[in-house]
């Protein structure tokens, strides 16, 4: 088969993909305190490996590894649009003190707590792209664009994507309200740690929040929606220039060390 | 010269069609009023790939491509919220379903390895959304105190 009737065939089974993905649409199942979310995209990832030899045997290796070098250039309006959200709200980011812009920073708690655990699980560098970020969308263009998306990295991204995407909000809601009954930290430090960059998770964290709080109802609102919107501006720019060579460089150390204690053990 | 399917460019313009016709079928908002959304969002891609080229320093083009969109509807910007107006049309998960029908597609060849190591991964994902949650509360915590607001 020559390359442009491979392209021709992959972008048209993505057209069918894409239409019947959006013909079922998002359905939502509530659990507890937070929401089951299935999105088209979900859809549209499972009837694309579904497409594979394994199952309807539609397309082939080659057309597979065309697929790849195509979603590093379609993440690309993902991301132009990704900056158009975020423009409007940068007064709005400015205007919040001092508190909401430095616990951005606490963000990176997902390596310095994911890392070691992903370690000892026995990942390797899946590890670096499953903990460098609470993994949106924005954090698997980054990843497509360094790495890619069929690399272990590429793996690791993908894998809290999905997990993130089905089980994200019911976690937040069921964590921010054991956070709230059984550690010592002020209902606005945790509103502000409720805007993880998603949406949905977010007003989960803060539904249960205002669930214990109701008298505090609007300011842990306001908190939560301020720092996600400020979550979502600079969470590119932290994963690129602070995250990733953070997890280069703490993944080279545990493993340096590991290494260290097997010679000597 | 001969476009090929190959190019950027055109791989840009077939996804902006793939995500119209999502943003159709998902979210009711038909290609003609998207469409100027549309065409910003391709030009700022187009744009945003030629800066990438240009700059030293060797940054991933989502940097740049995501830097434009910011500028270009900041409301400091003349025309900010006209252009954030027009994009606005452009539905943010209609663009995320042809990126995941692809990545479907090429997953199929990492399955193994993907269903090996998806469980632990998954496990994993607890603890990146454990930390991210307890991070922020405890410099948030800190710095409230800090400053005596609570």
């Amino acid at each position: 088969m020559s390359d442009e009737k491979r392209y021709l065939k992959l972008h048209l089974i993505v057209l069918a993909l894409v239409v019947i993905a959006e013909l079922i649409g998002t359905k939502s199942y509530k659990l507890g305190p937070g929401t089951i979310v299935l999105l088209p995209m979900l859809y549209a990832l499972l009837l694309g490996l579904l497409t594979g030899p394994k199952f309807l045997k539609i397309i082939d290796k080659e057309d597979m590894n065309a697929a790849e070098g195509l979603i590093t250039v379609s993440v690309m309006l993902l991301m132009a649009k990704y900056g158009t959200n975020i423009g409007p709200t940068l007064p709005l980011i400015i205007k919040s003190g001092p508190a909401l812009i430095l616990q951005e920073f606490g963000n990176l708690g997902t390596i310095l707590l994911g890392m070691p655990f992903a370690l000892l699980l026995g990942l390797r560098r899946e590890a670096i792209g499953a903990t460098f970020s609470i993994a949106r969308e924005p954090n698997l263009a980054i990843i497509s664009d360094m790495y890619g998306l069929d690399s272990p990295e590429g793996r690791g991204v993908m894998g809290v994507y999905v997990a993130g995407t089905v089980f994200g909000s019911i976690f937040f809601g069921l964590f921010a309200g054991f956070a709230a009954t059984a550690l010592p930290l002020h209902p606005y430090a945790l509103a502000m740690a409720s805007g993880v960059g998603s949406a949905s998770m977010m007003s989960a964290a803060v539904g249960a929040l205002v669930e214990i709080f109701p008298n505090m109802a609007e300011e842990i609102t306001a908190l939560g929606a301020a720092s996600n919107l400020a979550t979502g501006a600079d969470g590119v720019y932290m994963s690129i220039f602070m995250a990733l060579p953070m997890c280069e460089w703490l993944y080279r150390k545990l493993i340096r060390d590991r290494a260290e204690e097997v010679i000597k053990g | 010269m001969k476009l090929s399917l190959k190019d950027p460019v055109v791989i840009t313009v077939i996804v902006a069609i793939l995500t119209l016709v999502g943003n159709f079928v998902g979210y009711k908002i038909d290609p003609i009023t998207a469409f100027p959304g549309m065409l910003i969002l391709f030009l700022i891609v187009i744009v945003g790939m030629w800066i990438t080229k240009i700059m030293p320093g060797n940054l991933p083009a989502v940097v740049y491509v995501s830097l434009l969109g910011i500028i270009l509807t900041m409301p400091w910007f003349p025309l900010g919220e006209k252009v954030a107006e027009l994009t606005s049309q452009v539905n943010f998960l209609a663009l995320t379903t042809p990126i995941l029908g692809y990545a479907g597609i090429s997953l199929g060849k990492d399955l193994d390895s993907f269903k090996k190591n998806g469980l632990r991964i998954v496990v994993v994902a607890i603890f990146v959304f454990v930390g991210t949650y307890l991070g922020s509360a405890v410099i948030a915590h800190t710095v409230l105190k800090l400053t005596g607001q609570i």
